[in-house]
């Protein structure tokens, strides 16, 4: 008699693999792929044992930010608003709208580094990206192009099949995965951190938390594990196979990544002299994505925490905060990205220490929050999981700590 | 008059003007009256709270507290029924703006003294609010407030308090507003303000919620209170509703429901979404040939269930059967014009379009659109008649969809 009744469980669970994979794979950005491919050139395998550790802690705290939007219906900035009060928020949001802002920054540096893959000047590109990417959201078409790019970005999937036709030898990228090896030089330690850095950034926290929750009672905590995992393990395998492409490569032909058409490189192996334009599509794709994602996902968290009108469907009358700082953002972050004289490594490292520093704060409220019975009820964390979760977030903690000090100690 | 964020923090004096302690939250009571009056005060000394009842205090204002006793009964705080705490359960909180028709965010409460005791007057949602919060003092006039005899309190806010909070206020708003408050919270609170509310508002509400947000609602509500709801709801709005849970679900609600409306909803359960059978209402207006027009109009009055439209009469050879022959019908307009004595198969029309349970929605949607009409009747293959589609289920497709809608939800 039900004919219509529920949909099949396999596309229900397909349907939950829904905000955590999205938000994993945001990592899979234009500094992650730079960090990921300098990593692979730089040091070959030897650092993908920290690879399988961040996955790990990654899976984890996706997986309280998921729960706590399943079991509260409520986003980040709500919850943090509500449990710790004015100031604790004020500097929350502070610190998230400079990380956020950075990343930006960075984002549009990507969008350049592609058009000059394909021989166009990224002062023309960058300002017109930046437009079009104003326009899209503000206009509404957003969603529509969002697929384009998302398709775009499918072009990544080159470097599991460059690195295969590479030939690594997989047995010392097996060995490399399960022994840990540590290096007491500096750039080392700086690409270990980045790594960090860029693999668990806090606004894939803030994502899938306002995702899960919009999804509501749909989603059981149960559920939102699947997908918290599932989208850190895939994102990660990913970026796996970039450190094994360049490894097996740029490593072993002793060449240094200084610019993105040498980090294109990598894909020589299966797209010959296309490998720059493969590289730049997907540059391109994944940029633009993350350019207007970011933007909307910061002045929503930030909106939110005050309590201002927000949502993209407002006029600039209705909600002045929250477009206004949309459009400010993408403003500084293009023209920063272009502005002769500005050291953009330097900026995008800036960048990666703030969001560093930016990190264990996240955490930390993450943690107290998804510990806490008042907020969380019967599903707060259990002891042997918070152990787990406060080794992750320590060690975060030191690594950038750690980063933060050799940075400042770089300067002299 | 002065502000909640004014008081928290500041000394409390015995009658001697000797310090013994500072203000660590305010009590309330939240009942009918418009405006919720202090019971007490939360105080601390050093690491100990205790609790200080209302009588007990002389004044109360931007320099604390000041006693009428010197003897303190060092009891530990307990909350009574309806009692809340303003910085832990109301500070930083949303609450509904009812004349605004929107969710506000509490940056502030203001407090003024009354013959009855000091009393929550007014809420301070302005950036004003946000500053004095932080420390800025010398800020001028302070924003409009909202009076807080204008909006309403979230009893979930208050977990563990038996709190009873009517919505009764928002039965004024048109349903379709209220659907935009229940959208704009979090899914606990979307329930808690559908079930406050009275059933038949509730259910009127429901069905202009969006169909992703409607599943979550039912999964956070008490499942006899989603019965009674969707009991309510047009039986093809309700179908849509159930589609959308999984089978236990589904299962559990329509045993719940009443047989008559359960039956319905099931019927329509075994048509596809998008067709007219997944469209149509079994709820029309149905009336016998040799019925007189002003008996037919009786008959509707007697009518056991709300007909979704009136303004076309079904002339049917039966009124007994399920699925009776559909003779012809008689629009309102017709039968005003022919006049009360004259017999309904004298006044109906037997030629009408029809759609069968197959036609797509699409197919529904271009005929009432082209012809005029105001509802489709959708027969059977031998010409029974087994509900009909109203404009408003194919409105959407009518009109081009503007571009607010298409947006992700999560930002709109």
């Amino acid at each position: 008699m039900l004919r219509r009744g529920p949909r099949p469980r396999l596309l229900r669970y397909l349907a939950y693999l829904g905000p955590g994979l999205v938000a994993a794979n945001a990592g899979n950005d234009a500094g992650g792929i730079a960090t990921y491919s300098s990593i692979g050139a730089s040091y070959g395998y030897s650092l993908l044992w920290a690879l399988v550790l961040i996955t790990i802690s990654l899976a984890l705290v996706q997986e309280m930010a998921a729960r706590m939007g399943a079991v509260t219906g409520k986003g980040f900035s709500e919850l943090v608003r509500e449990q710790f009060g004015v100031r604790v928020t004020a500097f929350l949001m502070l610190t998230l709208l400079v990380a956020n802002g950075g990343l930006i920054v960075s984002e549009f540096v990507g969008i350049g580094a592609a058009a000059e893959l394909f021989g166009v000047s990224h002062y023309i590109v960058v300002p017109m990206m930046a437009l079009l990417v104003w326009w899209l959201v503000t206009r509404g078409s957003y969603e529509r192009v969002e697929k384009v790019f998302l398709a775009l970005t499918l072009v990544f999937f080159a470097y599991p099949v460059a690195a295969i036709l590479a030939h690594p030898d997989w047995l010392t990228v097996g060995k490399q995965l399960v022994s840990p090896s540590v290096r007491l030089s500096a750039n080392y330690l700086t690409l270990f951190i980045a790594m960090v850095g860029t693999t668990i950034t806090p606004y894939m926290q803030l994502y899938i938390q306002s995702a899960t929750a919009e999804k509501g009672a749909d989603t059981s905590p149960k559920e939102a594990k699947v997908d918290a995992y599932s989208g850190a393990i895939f994102s990660d395998v990913i970026a796996g196979f970039i450190i094994v492409a360049t490894g097996a490569t740029l490593f072993v032909a002793h060449e240094r990544i200084e610019t993105a058409a040498d980090a294109a490189r990598a894909l020589q192996p299966l797209a010959g002299r296309y490998a720059g334009i493969i590289f730049g599509i997907g540059l391109f794709g994944a940029s633009m994505l993350a350019a207007a994602v970011l933007p909307l996902a910061t002045s929503y968290t930030v909106t939110e925490a005050f309590g201002f009108e927000k949502g993209v469907s407002r006029t600039f009358r209705e909600a002045p905060v929250f477009l206004g700082l949309f459009t400010f953002l993408i403003f500084l972050g293009a023209v920063l990205a272009i502005l002769p004289g500005i050291n953009v490594i330097r900026l995008l490292v800036f960048t990666q220490v703030l969001n560093g520093l930016v990190l264990p704060i996240v955490l930390v409220s993450i943690l107290r929050l998804a510990s806490d019975p008042a907020v969380m009820g019967s599903h707060r964390n259990g002891p042997i999981y918070n152990a787990v979760a406060w080794v992750t977030v320590v060690g975060v903690a030191v690594l950038s700590s750690a980063y933060l000090v050799m940075t400042v100690l770089s300067w002299w | 008059m002065f502000f909640l964020s004014q008081v928290l923090g500041r000394p409390i004096r015995d009658m001697h003007g000797e310090r013994i302690a500072t203000v660590r939250d305010l009590i309330v009571r939240i009942d009918d009256k418009p405006y919720p009056t202090v019971t007490g005060l939360v105080a601390r000394q050093g690491r100990r709270q205790f609790f200080i009842k209302a009588s007990q205090i002389s004044s109360l204002d931007e320099s604390g507290a000041e006693l009428s006793t010197t003897r303190l009964n060092l009891e530990r705080f307990s909350r009574r029924e309806n009692e809340v705490l303003l910085s832990k359960h109301v500070l930083d909180r949303q609450l509904i703006d009812v004349d605004g028709r929107r969710v506000i965010r509490v940056n502030d409460l203001q407090l003024a003294p009354s013959p009855s005791g000091y009393r929550v007057i007014a809420v301070d949602v302005s950036p004003h609010g946000l500053l004095r919060r932080l420390g800025v003092r010398r800020l001028g006039t302070p924003g409009p407030l909202l009076d807080w005899a204008d909006v309403e309190y979230f009893a979930s806010d208050a977990p563990a308090v038996r709190l009873k909070v009517s919505h009764e206020r928002l039965s004024r708003l048109h349903p379709t507003d209220i659907a935009r408050l229940v959208e704009s919270v979090s899914y606990q609170k979307g329930a808690e303000i559908l079930e406050s509310l009275d059933v038949e508002t509730a259910a009127d509400a429901m069905e202009e919620v969006s169909d992703e947000r409607q599943a979550s609602l039912v999964g956070g509500m008490d499942e006899e209170r989603a019965a009674d709801i969707i009991e309510r709801m047009a039986p093809d709005d309700a179908a849509d509703l159930l589609a959308d849970l999984d089978e236990e679900k589904q299962r559990d609600l329509l045993r719940l429901m009443e047989a008559e409306a359960s039956l319905d909803v099931e019927e329509l359960l075994a048509y596809p979404e998008d067709s007219a059978g997944g469209l149509m209402t079994p709820n029309y207006v149905p009336a016998l040939p040799n019925m007189t027009v002003e008996q037919a109009i009786e008959h509707a009055r007697a009518l056991p269930y709300e007909p979704e439209l009136v303004y076309y009469f079904y002339v049917v050879d039966s009124l007994e059967e399920e699925q009776p022959v559909l003779l012809g019908i008689a629009s309102l307009r017709d039968m005003i014009f022919a006049g009360l004595s004259r017999r309904m198969d004298e006044v109906m029309t037997r030629e009408f379009y029809h759609a069968s349970s197959e036609t797509s929605s699409d197919e529904v949607a271009r005929v009432i659109g082209e012809y005029n009409l105001l509802a489709l009747p959708v027969l059977s293959e031998d010409g029974r008649l087994l509900g009909i589609v109203t404009v408003d289920d194919v409105m959407e497709r009518l009109l081009p969809v503007p571009w607010r809608q298409r947006l992700p939800r999560l930002f709109r």
